[in-house]
């Protein structure tokens, strides 16, 4: 009897067990083993546009922490982190693992990583013609670059990692001078690669006018040209600017943007804030309408509030106009800055006429008279950064401006609370482990 | 060689069975208890056999003993059993049963097939019964009646608004990925207690879904349909359910009909809810008060002037939270049977208004249990329940610039300015804060509705029985059929919405279908010297699938809802499918009820691990000795005295998803293209165990009045899966990892008293203590080893960084600590768990006819971070003086012990002794009705991310807890 039982028992048992479960696929999502061998020129492509869509993730986070920073403004919204942490009230050092550092951070090197994914997707596909792969690799290194660039601005002297294609064995963080050298040739390879390349990427209306290889290598030598200033070598960023598109007589508004839009998936300008609207506003920082010159059409960067705002003890008149809608694009880099980048590098290379000359053509098209001031070196430096200031306010520059010539500090920089410290640079953050 | 004389005595029994030939005789009596009335349907049994009888509707019963003498058991649900020998001259035996105060006689569910006494039970089950769930007052969900009733239990709410938000934690924290919640079961299906959020985070910006404060979906069941909960709170009782009993198991058995007459109950709730407490507003004497609080808002003391003489400085908090809501809940019950079937239906509305306006929680449920016995050892039964709940919930806790949060934008809000609508209906601008609360009450909406369809069902067929084998085969199974929808509206209007997203639409339509079987064969043998075996060996099988799917639209049609009317929409899918199988094998051996011992074994694949068709094997083991049922034991005023031992391990996989690196969708301009996601995924992953030894012993004295039952236990959880944030240069935020050990420790002690009792007064009380350490063992590999040391770092999302308080994982240090920023580094500057609970039981019943119930519930110590404190602060509107605090974790740490009158009612029982009516009840009730606390916000349970991993205690401006207050009407037909 009891056999039979058992029989029975070993039989069900058997049935049962014979159930087996298959290899398991993400239902939700594409691997990203998927890209990484045999890539077709669709992923490739999506590759592309993702890369490009979120260069723009974080960004709104990368002006405003700096920004608040350099007292371009203030972020007055629900997190007290941006009037406390971000002005060093009472002495607050900036915190490692907060939103103000690891969302551009994150971001920046997300990106850096989509980059990495799309050379290494290069190495293994047969899809695309070799002329194909050059562009696409062009592409990959000069975001790359400039996403580094921005890490780079935000970490100063504390360095970067710049090798980070393999997550399980990072590159070590590197000096600012040497993070600066290892940028400029990986913007430079993405340079020489787009020259000659079969370029059909499939680029936002963004980059209309900066979408085949030689106007986009001009975009890839505007930007290294402005990390070359940055990094202080002004010759090597007059070069630069020489093949860019620079121009002195064109619009100074011309430059590839970051575009936005109301489709699925995608997102807003992060740094457009409602007219009026309370509780989340980028207010002007009062020293920006205190020192404007009269007439300077750049005024129209801020509207002033129905109603004056205040918090945390600070307080502004004004607040931001500089987009007029949540999908208003968000300028890259512009003939504007580029005009500005060759009047420093002339003032640094000791050529102040043509320093001047630039400088005037920024300041006649603000509705500004000629500048009629010293050409010596350092009253031409105070003019550029004066008109640096006002024309790329809000756009992520000032904190490293006033950095690069030794004035981020109470000296140059107002502090408007009794306590508040400015901070030199962001701390490396808290996941890095160092 | 004697296992081949017992076999071969059976076979001749069985042969002489069959023709009558052995000698027998009949043993007669009565059953009644201690008050002399007849107790119907008592199991009279021939010890070590399965000959047996039950005892008819006036108590008496008539069995045909085989042999010349023997010993009967007589047992009861609810009494002590007793023993009795008889021989052909004694065979006339009246019993009188005695009540079982200490419930040595229930039956616990040990196995998924196999039961046992609780007297000889040697893991600490805590059995919650319908009276104690549901007794003393009307509960809202089967969760929040748990509250204070078991020991070893951790419950936080994570949102106040009726219909739940409530996480049970059992013997400490288990995981770190996400699943600490028990795995619920439901006359034998796995039923889901999702969260499933409406993505109000993307109207309101907060972090996550977890922040949205939604419902659990274990609100979803009637706890009045509940005959009683077992609760398995770790490894040594749980190992039998193998891979997804981490957490630990509860068990919910619903109500069954019994044979014989018709019942008919009918039950009038009538409630209200009020706010537990409010924790004030910001006052200020005159203009010039407003001044120094504002120095830089010049405006400030002009408007608090204008408005003071206005007579309008308003108290939004309680314009926002002071309503009273109404309660109604109506139940009907219906059960009876015959011999062959027996049935219970029930229907229920419970319908529920919240402490803010347009805020409620409806329920309307119907159960159909039925039992047939389609032939004499063939039984099937079917468990059907279909619910649908809706809940209105409106926007809380946490959020960034979204306008939405009532608490959050209070605590900007200032009480001088008007935010009431003009005659026109149109609502001001709130200029401190980014929405208008008065606004976002009347003119928003986030809705949810749940249909829902459970159907549980169990065929039992005793193959083969002899007077000492029975052979059992049981298939059972079931499903759980859930259909959610979430509806979020916020107009176009909305201060937040004007010139950004321009109007908010969100549909969520998710669907969430589990199913399980699982076949079993029991085999019961029991020898002539009193030693009894219990094999079971079965398999089981579970498939959980979900699909939630979640459309938004922005830039709407002025006025319009549907998600057409809108220039942008985004969709959202997600799709989850899980596979398990498991294979059971387990071995009971009871030596007369002195030595109790069981081994088993379950060997579990999950298509959540790396190799889906690995089998992991979760043993147990453990040991009872009732040293009272042992001949030398000699004294009379301890019945009971077991020493117990178990020892156990289960598992737990990552969350599905938790193998891939994914491409994410992005899109710019229309375009569509991916992005590598930020968290890494590991195709290796294994599942985290948990392995438990718990030990401790059970005493009963002084005929069963006093009972004690002390518990300690060591559960130790091994290969802890957690998300770890890795260095983001990466390009990845985070990676799951298997290599974290925690320990729990712990004491839990019950005590069952019952005093008095006399038929016109008795007292039964209860008290349960426990308390729980924990402690990370080991993070990583140290060094040395193959792998690495991990240095301790923030679990990403369960809090806002070191800068404000938050859980850190640090080896050697409690896991449930909040650490902050402190001079040196990252500090423990509170911890949130309890140094001990205490929960305090009380039933008096006076006259037969009155019966008075309370329950207290004693938490000491555990903090939590008060985080809406903070919010407070920054906007200007907290009570007290402020001047000195410093935005820093360890000025918003506060001590969350409280003491708390968790339930208290009183009944009155009217005989009415008619044919048409049996007796009628009424009573009145309270929920939480005292609370003392320091804790300086709405509610010392908090937790503002929801049910999942770590988070607990705290706090960002929930919806604040309420009290309740019942009137009862009962009448029974």
């Amino acid at each position: 009897m009891k056999k039979i039982n058992l029989l029975y028992l070993f039989g069900f048992l058997m049935f049962f067990a014979s159930c087996e479960f298959e290899e398991q696929i993400d239902p939700n999502a594409p691997s990203i083993n998927s890209v990484l061998t045999d890539a077709t020129l669709t992923e490739l492509n999506l590759l592309v546009t993702g890369t490009e869509a979120n260069m723009r993730n974080g960004f709104g986070n990368y002006v405003t922490s700096s920004g608040s920073v350099a007292r371009e403004f203030y972020l007055f919204d629900a997190d007290p982190r941006n009037t406390e942490d971000l002005l060093g009230k009472d002495g607050m050092m900036l915190d490692n693992n907060t939103f103000y550092l690891t969302a551009p951070y994150n971001t920046r090197y997300r990106v850096v990583k989509n980059c990495n994914i799309l050379l290494e997707a290069l190495e293994n596909t047969e899809n695309v013609t070799e002329a194909e792969k050059d562009a696409y690799r062009g592409f990959a290194n000069t975001v790359k670059g400039y996403m580094l660039f921005q890490v780079l601005n935000l970490m100063g002297e504390n360095g970067i990692r710049v090798d980070v294609a393999d997550p399980e064995n990072l590159g070590p963080f590197v000096s600012q001078s040497e993070a600066f050298n290892e940028i400029v040739s990986t913007m430079e390879t993405g340079f020489s690669q787009v020259q000659n390349s079969d370029f059909k990427l499939p680029l936002s209306v963004g980059f209309a006018g900066f979408d085949d290889a030689e106007s986009f290598g001009q975009f890839n030598q505007a930007l290294t040209a402005k990390i070359l200033t940055f990094a202080g070598d002004y010759q090597g960023a007059l070069d630069r600017l020489s093949k860019s598109f620079l121009d002195l007589s064109a619009d100074i508004m011309n430059g590839p943007q970051h575009v936005f839009s109301t489709a699925s998936g995608d997102i807003f300008n992060p740094l457009f804030k409602s007219p009026q609207q309370n509780g989340d506003q980028i207010v002007v920082h009062n020293s920006m309408l205190e020192d404007a010159l009269p007439g300077d059409q750049r005024l129209n960067k801020f509207r002033e509030r129905d109603n004056p705002t205040s918090q945390d003890g600070l307080n502004g008149t004004h607040e931001t106009a500089l987009y007029a809608s949540s999908t208003s694009p968000i300028s890259i880099i512009r003939n504007e800055e580029l005009i500005l980048l060759y009047a420093e590098c002339n003032i640094q290379t000791d050529n102040p006429g043509e320093a001047v000359n630039a400088i005037n053509v920024i300041r006649s098209a603000h509705g500004l008279p000629d500048y009629d001031g010293s050409t010596d070196k350092d009253a031409l430096i105070d003019e550029l950064l004066f008109q640096r200031r006002y024309s790329l306010w809000g756009e992520g520059n000032r904190m490293f401006d006033l950095r690069r010539y030794g004035r981020l500090n109470d000296q140059f920089v107002p502090i408007d609370r009794a306590g508040d410290i400015i901070h030199m640079q962001f701390p490396i953050p808290l996941t890095e482990g160092q | 060689m004697k296992h081949l004389i017992t076999r071969l005595g059976v076979l001749l029994c069985m042969l002489f069975f069959a023709t009558s030939a052995i000698a027998q005789f009949t043993v007669t009596g009565k059953v009644t208890d201690s008050n002399g009335e007849a107790l119907i349907g008592v199991s009279i049994l021939v010890k070590g056999t399965t000959v047996g009888t039950v005892s008819d509707l006036d108590g008496n019963y008539s069995l045909n003993v085989p042999g010349e003498s023997a010993v009967i058991d007589f047992s009861y649900t609810g009494f002590s059993a007793q023993a009795v020998e008889v021989s052909p001259t004694n065979n006339r035996v009246d019993i009188i049963l005695k009540e079982d105060i200490a419930n040595l006689e229930e039956v616990v569910v040990t196995g998924l097939a196999s039961s046992i006494k609780r007297s000889n039970l040697a893991n600490a089950v805590s059995t919650i019964s319908s009276n104690q769930l549901t007794g003393v007052t009307t509960q809202q969900t089967v969760d929040g009646a748990l509250y204070g009733k078991l020991t070893g239990v951790n419950i936080v709410s994570s949102n106040g608004a009726p219909g739940g938000g409530i996480a049970i934690r059992l013997r400490g924290i288990s995981s770190l990925s996400g699943n600490n919640q028990p795995l619920i079961i439901v006359d034998g299906v796995y039923i889901t207690n999702a969260e499933i959020p409406s993505g109000a985070r993307f109207a309101s910006g907060a972090n996550s879904g977890s922040e949205e404060g939604a419902s659990n979906r274990l609100a979803d069941l009637n706890p009045a349909d509940i005959e009683n909960i077992e609760v398995l709170k770790g490894a040594s009782a749980a190992a039998i359910y193998g891979t997804r009993a981490n957490a630990g198991v509860i068990i919910i058995t619903t109500k069954k009909g019994s044979s014989g007459r018709t019942s008919v109950t009918l039950d009038q709730d009538i409630g209200f809810n009020t706010i537990q407490r409010f924790v004030g507003r910001r006052t200020f004497a005159d203009s010039s008060a407003v001044a120094a609080a504002f120095p830089n808002d010049a405006s400030a003391p002009v408007l608090w002037q204008q408005a003071f003489e206005a007579g309008e400085i308003f108290d939004y908090e309680e314009e926002i939270y002071g309503e009273t809501g109404l309660i109604s809940d109506t139940r009907l019950k219906i059960s009876g049977g015959n011999s062959k079937t027996k049935f219970y239906v029930s229907g229920g509305y419970r319908t529920e208004d919240g402490i803010i306006k347009n805020t409620g929680f409806d329920r309307f449920s119907t159960r159909l249990n039925l039992n047939h016995k389609i032939a004499d050892n063939l039984t099937l039964s079917s468990y059907t329940n279909y619910v649908n709940s809706q809940a209105s919930r409106s926007f809380t806790g946490n959020e960034n610039e979204g306008g939405l949060s009532y608490g959050y934008n209070l605590a900007f809000t200032r009480d001088y300015i008007n935010l009431f609508p003009d005659e026109d209906g149109n609502y001001p601008d709130n200029p401190n804060a980014a929405g208008n609360p008065i606004y976002v009450r009347d003119r928003t909406t986030n809705e949810e509705n749940n249909n829902r369809f459970i159907q549980g069902f169990n065929l039992e067929w005793n193959a083969y029985q002899t007077d000492n084998q029975v052979l059992r085969f049981t298939l059972g199974g079931g499903f759980d059929l859930l259909n959610n929808e979430t509806f979020v509206y916020v107009p176009e209007d909305h201060q937040s919405q004007r010139g950004q997203d321009n109007g908010f639409v969100a549909v969520g339509k998710n669907k969430i279908f589990n199913y399980n079987y699982q076949v079993f064969a029991n085999y019961d043998y029991f020898t002539s010297n009193n030693i009894s075996f219990n094999t079971s060996v079965g398999v089981s099988y579970l498939n959980f699938e979900r699909d939630f799917i979640l459309n938004r639209s922005t830039q709407l049609i002025p006025l319009q809802t549907n998600l057409q009317q809108a220039g942008a929409q985004q969709i959202a899918q997600t799709l989850e499918m899980e596979e398990d199988f498991g294979i059971v094998l387990q071995e009971q051996i009871n030596w007369d009820d002195k030595i109790i011992g069981t081994v088993g074994v379950r060997f579990d694949k999950t298509t959540l691990n790396g190799d889906p068709n690995r089998f992991f094997a979760f043993p147990r083991a453990s040991l009872a000795a009732n040293l009272a049922n042992f001949d030398f034991w000699t004294s009379e005023s301890i019945s009971q005295f077991k020493l117990r031992v178990a020892y156990g391990e289960t598992g737990n996989s990552a969350d599905f998803g938790s193998l891939f690196t994914r491409l994410s969708p992005v899109n710019i301009n229309g375009n569509a293209g991916f992005i590598v996601n930020t968290s890494q995924g590991n195709s290796m992953l294994e599942p985290e165990t948990s392995t438990e030894l718990e030990f401790g012993a059970d005493i009963s004295l002084f005929d069963n009045k006093l009972g004690l039952a002390v518990t300690y236990y060591i559960r130790g959880v091994d290969d802890l899966l957690y998300t770890r944030a890795l260095p983001t240069s990466s390009g990845f935020s985070s990676e799951i990892r298997n290599d974290l050990q925690l320990e729990n420790r712990g004491l839990e002690v019950g005590l069952n008293l019952n005093p008095v009792s006399s038929p016109n007064f008795s007292w039964v009380s209860g008290v349960n203590f426990w308390f729980n350490r924990s402690e990370v063992t080991q993070l990583g590999i140290p060094d040395g080893s193959e792998g690495e040391d991990i240095p301790s770092f923030t679990p990403p999302g369960v809090a806002f960084g070191l800068g404000l308080g938050t859980f850190y994982i640090d080896e050697g240090s409690p896991i449930t600590a909040l650490w902050g920023s402190g001079a040196d580094g990252p500090e423990i500057q509170g911890d949130t768990e309890p140094d001990f609970q205490l929960g305090w039981w009380n039933e008096f019943k006076l006259f037969k006819n009155i019966d008075i119930n309370f329950l207290t519930h004693w938490k000491q110590g555990g903090d939590a971070l008060n985080l809406s404190r903070l919010l407070t602060d920054i906007g200007g509107t907290t009570p007290e003086d402020i001047t000195d605090r410093f935005a820093d974790a360890t000025n918003f740490i506060e001590d969350a012990s409280y003491f708390r009158l968790r339930e208290i009612g009183a009944y009155y029982t009217i005989p009415v002794n008619s044919p048409f009516m049996q007796s009628v009840r009424i009573g009145v009730s309270g929920r939480n009705l005292l609370t003392l606390t320091d804790y300086s916000s709405y509610d010392p349970e908090v937790s503002t991310k929801g049910g999942t991993g770590l988070s607990n205690s705290i706090e960002v401006t929930p919806f604040p807890s309420s009290k309740q207050a019942y009137f009862h009407l009962r009448l029974n037909f």
